[in-house]
């Protein structure tokens, strides 16, 4: 073994051509490099036309915060849920309208639900002329972190989070202590304990959602048969407590019902769309696919289709009610959707003003999540997002 | 070298065992899944389910290619995924003119961060892994600007390109075979092949020798790129959506597996086309098998990674030569 010559036979490449000729011609290369990125950007979109241009159905995704009725629904607490007023948070009573609010978005809003759920912050506070603050973490822990500081350190009287992970929040929680500002958590929880270092938490719960899957999988194969779940990318929540849901609710409510496979489609259509092209070549007997978001299962209508089977061969239920999916119900391809609700704006807003007004507000706010299925799916398109 | 303890002729054979295992390991692997799985998989032995294989496999095999130009080289390319994301972004952008305008567009993106490469690298003598790791950034960034997010095609051109066959193979197979051809014959009997390898041999060598050092490896980034950039558009046409968000998420480290699993050194000078294509078809048949058989997911990423320290392990055997 002479593992020194291989080493000496990279230095040697190393310090031949990075270091040796880089300072001279560095600027004008550079400059170079970032003039044409520059250009490619600008005459990329210069002269650009998609498709939607003639048809004029672009921007329908964005419409998601102004539907009237689609605002999000409290599940009424239990009688004996914990709740919190503003003395035990140890803040002062303010007047929301001539508030500054702070709202953190995790993750870029490149995915239906995110833009949905920013576009309703920001539409509620314009309906209630209350000044905010946005940041955005594209997805980055470290960034989120800063970004809350910043808001606190631009004015923010009131804080709505919505968290990338649930825990490492202790510098943020400590300043906002300090400065005595309430703060709600929207969609994700955070490890902290609640009416003391912030005020409520408002989400869906992921494990209900899974629940009502399995009861829409069992009404639509009469809870006889095979099915498959497509899980969303590996160590995330959502994933675990949606298969949780779902895999509980079937051994209990339709013991004859069998989940015969369970693969990782990782949130998106083209993974979801190849994981079921080789279910449906291994189990073509297979009776129903639970998709754990809906571009998974868009992605498995794409390849059930391209296997020649028709709408209503296999069934398919998904979780998140994008107008994509709830079409899909339209076009018979899709059996149910479990809705999880974005629209976290009014519900917010509200729980901030009851709370500086004095009021009581609950610590957990489980929202109410909708369903779409054949009956509805048509008339409440518009309320998909 | 100077394992002396080995008694000279069984030395040589086990020298002769372990580069052949080196060079045609691949296919032994890939001949190894099959019988595997006709003897443990139900209903694989069926035309549908080879062809569900072979379309899946396109996409990453075309990616594959470029990126043994670029390891051939003794580079690598990195950006080969965001050049898809770029791709199907542009794509979705021009559609309206019609899909070969689009598909012109997409490709020239691609070319054009090829461009970026290799003008980084030949001339400004940024490490190759560093360049194309900027440009990984750059593109991805680049493509959600264009295009937030997901977005249907609806051309019909684009749909029977995704989905359509000629005599029963599909366009998107045909593509890749067509252009794993067309590397293979550029690699072996052009100049320009010839000049890659001498460069990814020993730069300074070649550099002395007087070859076009900057402009080859600027074309080879180029190649690179162009190919990422059909790949993005074919996996666009499969899914008749473009989705910049998600497609072509490390696909830079699939090509890789493919290339040195192929037998394609990573110290350059050597590229092995025929290699290359049975390395993608050895890792979409491993993820085939344990998904049909239902393994956990986390098994299977094991699996994948074991394959990887598998062909690293040969890759270094090769180094000592």
């Amino acid at each position: 073994m002479k593992p020194n010559t291989f080493f000496r036979r990279i230095s040697d490449r190393t310090s031949g051509h990075a270091a040796g000729r880089a300072s001279g011609r560095v600027s004008a290369t550079t400059l170079l490099a970032a003039g044409l990125a520059a250009s490619l950007a600008l005459t990329a979109t210069g002269c650009a036309k998609s498709e939607d241009d003639d048809s004029g159905a672009s921007g329908d995704s964005k419409s998601g915060a102004s539907e009237g009725d689609a605002g999000q629904v409290a599940s009424s607490p239990s009688a004996g849920a914990d709740t919190c007023v503003i003395g035990d948070y140890g803040a002062k009573k303010l007047d929301l309208k001539s508030a500054t609010v702070g709202f953190s978005q995790s993750e870029k809003e490149a995915n239906p639900f995110r833009i949905a759920e920013t576009a309703s912050i920001k539409a509620e506070a314009d309906k209630r002329g209350v000044k905010l603050l946005t940041a955005n973490a594209q997805s980055q822990f470290s960034k989120q972190i800063s970004d809350v500081q910043d808001l606190i350190a631009k004015g923010a009287d009131l804080l709505v989070i919505a968290p990338l992970n649930s825990d490492g929040w202790e510098p943020v929680l400590r300043q906002a202590k300090a400065k005595h500002i309430p703060i709600v958590t929207i969609d994700r929880k955070i490890n902290a304990a609640p009416c003391k270092d912030y005020v409520s938490f408002i989400g869906s719960d992921f494990v209900e959602q899974g629940r009502r899957a399995a009861d829409r999988m069992i009404a639509a194969t009469g809870g006889k048969g095979e099915v498959a779940i497509l899980l969303g990318a590996a160590g995330n929540n959502v994933t675990t407590d949606r298969t949780k849901g779902f895999e509980q609710q079937i051994e209990k409510k339709a013991p004859d019902l069998k989940v015969v496979f369970k693969q990782t489609g990782e949130f998106a259509r083209e993974k979801g769309q190849q994981v079921t092209e080789q279910l449906i070549q291994s189990k073509p007997g297979i009776d129903g696919i639970y998709a754990e978001n809906d571009e998974m299962g868009l992605g498995a209508v794409g390849a059930l289709k391209g296997a020649g089977k028709k709408a209503g061969d296999v069934k398919i239920v998904t979780i998140d009610g994008t107008k994509n999916a709830v079409r899909g119900i339209v076009d018979g391809w899709i059996d149910g959707v479990i809705e999880s609700n974005p629209r976290f704006g009014p519900l917010a807003f509200q729980t901030l003003d009851t709370f500086t007004k004095g009021g009581e507000v609950a610590q957990d706010i489980v929202i109410e999540d909708s369903a779409y299925t054949k009956d509805n799916a048509d008339s409440d398109l518009g309320k998909a997002y | 070298m100077t394992d002396i303890g080995l008694g000279g002729r069984t030395r040589l054979d086990r020298d002769r065992l372990l580069r052949l295992l080196q060079d045609y390991g691949v296919h032994l692997g890939v001949a190894v899944l099959l019988l595997v799985n006709i003897a443990f998989t139900p209903h694989f032995l069926s035309a549908e389910n080879f062809r569900t294989q072979a379309v899946q496999v396109a996409p990453v095999m075309i990616v594959a290619l470029g990126m043994a130009l670029a390891i051939g080289s003794e580079g690598v390319d990195l950006s080969v995924g965001s050049v898809m994301a770029l791709s199907t972004s542009l794509l979705s952008l021009y559609l309206g003119y019609g899909m070969w305008i689009a598909l012109l567009v997409a490709v020239l993106g691609g070319i054009a961060v090829g461009v970026a490469n290799g003008a980084l690298i030949a001339y400004i003598g940024v490490q190759p892994i560093v360049a194309t790791l900027a440009l990984m950034v750059a593109g991805r960034g680049l493509a959600l600007v264009l295009l937030p997010q997901l977005k249907d095609v609806r051309d019909p051109t684009m749909a029977s390109l995704g989905s359509g066959d000629l005599l029963g193979i599909p366009y998107l197979v045909l593509i890749a075979v067509g252009l794993a051809l067309l590397v293979a014959f550029v690699v072996r009997r052009t100049t320009f092949g010839r000049q890659l390898l001498a460069i990814g041999d020993s730069r300074p060598a070649a550099k002395l020798a007087g070859l076009p050092v900057r402009r080859v490896l600027i074309l080879v980034y180029v190649c690179s790129g162009a190919l990422a950039a059909i790949a993005g558009v074919l996996a666009t046409a499969r899914l008749t959506a473009s989705d910049p968000t998600s497609l072509g998420n490390l696909m830079e480290l699939s090509a890789i597996t493919a290339v040195v699993v192929g037998g394609t050194p990573l110290s350059g000078g050597r590229v092995r086309i025929g290699g290359t294509v049975a390395g993608a078809v050895l890792i979409q048949l491993l993820t085939a098998t344990l998904i049909k058989h239902d393994v956990s997911p986390s098994w299977t990423q094991i699996a994948q990674a074991v394959v990887i320290i598998l062909a690293v392990y040969a890759a270094r055997e090769r180094g000592r030569r």
